[in-house]
């Protein structure tokens, strides 16, 4: 442990980010993007409690099975994610499981399956900072079989698989505006042949930096709708994430029961 | 991919020559030990340093195919095994443990692989993960736990260079190949080896299962030990512990695979 984060422990102090301190948020924690879900995910927590909000970064925390959980929010994209990431290890988390939404990237996905992610494109700057390009982001195996049990068991419509993190969201939806447009669509093209399922920009960095900390990390994502799908007819969009947060919920009870098992609690 | 009835140019097999489920050993020399687990293993080819024996478990057909050292010679023998229509690959080898606590006879079960190498740039941008696929993974995991060998999942580094490794310090590069090293080792990578990241990588591009299970030994540099505990190390090295957790991985895929159809 560095000298920093020791400091941090033993003074219980307040995250220069997330504004929350050792205590605040449970060992397992949901990351949304978007702070505007938050409430959304609290709500299937037991006796849920706002934490704290500053910048991008909401908090909520409540319990699952009688074990702490929170949801934390990361903002869009790798930079904030980090931030994030980093604070709730400082402060104690363990288990990061990204839900959100994305796009389809393989013919036979609709809008509505889900994407459980064993690994990530790091086709963003932020894990640059941390490890050589080389080195995959990858799932937690625990996480992912949590979460394909629970899609199972909710009878859900999922594909297990790589996700594209990209940094520029107009870059993948209008890549022909870019002045690099010819690599962006080349390597588009490459992500979709080497089997990606989703599009999305948070979980490179959860993975790499759950990777570094020795912590556990994985991800679903709702299908919204999939500009590669072979039935035009079947892929109007949807935002409806109600199935997608289930499976999440489920997925981290799978798990606490597992520790519990496993005298990791 | 239809199954190619050619003879393959540098396996020399055709298609019904192997099973679907391939154990990839790097040592033709270790064909023969592999073939001895399976029932009714016979010789069916050898050329260059790729070697292929095909036999059953529980009366399915599995084949042990060599991949020669290194990236270049593996992927061409993944690409001429999934021309002939196998759909399942575990890398079976040796390898250094990269981190601290690991015993010597420990295996290794890859769930992903650092690129480090220069083959798969050939089929994918380097920001694409070579990540195996989670049955095998649980399948591996579950053999080791059933013959009682202690199993660690993690990353392996697969490297082109084996003496960039042991012996970086007189490399031209060798700053560059000791920060690398360090990088790996924080990042949580558990064993070092030459072949699981392109496997894993062909396996994703042409949506088939991959896997690998390491031999771990431990590293003086990274698990401090006296000569003596070397010596003892070193006879706890039995490769079998790897051979055998590979063969479990698959009987369990089999029984999976029938259940499901």
């Amino acid at each position: 442990m560095s000298d920093t984060k020791a400091k941090i422990l033993e003074s219980n102090e307040l995250m220069h980010h997330l504004q929350c301190k050792r205590g605040d948020v449970g060992r397992y924690v949901l990351l949304p993007g978007d702070p505007g879900r938050c409430e959304k995910v609290a709500e299937l927590f037991d006796s849920p409690k706002f934490i704290a909000y500053n910048r991008e970064l909401k908090t909520y925390t409540g319990t699952l099975l009688g074990e702490k959980v929170s949801v934390v929010s990361t903002g869009m994209g790798c930079p904030s994610t980090a931030i994030a990431v980093e604070e709730l290890n400082m402060i104690g988390a363990d288990t990061f499981i990204r839900i959100g939404t994305s796009g389809g990237m393989q013919p036979y996905q609709r809008p509505g399956d889900l994407a459980i992610l064993t690994g990530a494109i790091r086709d963003e700057g932020t894990t640059l900072h941390y490890m050589p390009i080389e080195f995959p982001a990858v799932a937690d195996t625990e996480v992912v079989c949590a979460l394909r049990d629970a899609a199972k068991k909710l009878g859900q419509r999922y594909q297990l698989g790589v996700s594209q993190t990209k940094d520029s969201f107009y870059g993948q939806h209008e890549p022909e505006r870019m002045p690099v447009a010819k690599r962006l669509e080349e390597r588009w093209k490459a992500w979709c042949e080497g089997g990606a399922i989703c599009s999305e920009m948070e979980a490179a960095s959860i993975f790499v930096l759950s990777s570094i900390f020795r912590k556990r990390a994985g991800g679903i994502m709702l299908v919204c709708a999939n500009q590669e799908t072979d039935d035009p007819n079947d892929n109007t969009p949807t935002d409806d994430v109600t199935d997608m947060l289930a499976v999440a919920v489920e997925a981290i009870k799978i798990l606490i029961q597992q520790d519990r098992a496993n005298g990791k609690i | 991919m239809v199954p190619s009835e050619e003879l393959q140019e540098h396996t020399r097999i055709k298609t019904g020559d192997v099973g679907r489920y391939v154990l990839l050993p790097g040592d033709p020399g270790r064909v023969e030990k592999m073939a001895a687990y399976l029932d009714n293993a016979h010789f069916v080819a050898y050329n260059r340093e790729i070697k292929t024996y095909t036999g059953t478990l529980l009366g399915e057909k599995v084949s042990i195919v060599s991949t020669g050292m290194g990236c270049p010679s593996a992927a061409i023998t993944v690409e001429e095994l999934i021309k002939v229509g196998c759909d399942t690959f575990i890398r079976v080898g040796t390898s250094g443990a990269m981190q601290p606590g690991i015993k010597t006879g420990d295996v290794a079960v890859v769930t992903a692989a650092i690129r480090d190498e220069g083959t798969t740039l050939h089929y994918l941008p380097p920001e694409f993960p070579a990540v195996a696929d989670v049955d095998v993974v649980t399948a591996l995991a579950e053999g080791a736990r059933s013959l009682g060998i202690t199993s660690h999942l993690g990353i392996s580094q697969s490297k082109d260079s084996f003496y960039g490794e042991v012996e970086p310090e007189r490399m031209p590069v060798a700053s560059r190949l000791q920060e690398r090293w360090a990088a790996w080792c924080a990042g949580g990578a558990i064993c070092s080896e030459m072949e699981a990241a392109v496997i894993l990588i062909l396996a994703s591009i042409h949506r088939k299962r991959a896997g690998g299970v390491m031999l771990l030994y431990a590293v003086p540099g990274v698990t401090p030990m006296t000569e003596e505990e070397k010596r003892q190390e070193q006879s706890a090295a039995r490769i079998e512990n790897a051979i055998e957790v590979a063969i479990e991985g698959v009987k369990v895929l089999i029984q999976r695979d029938r259940a499901q159809g």
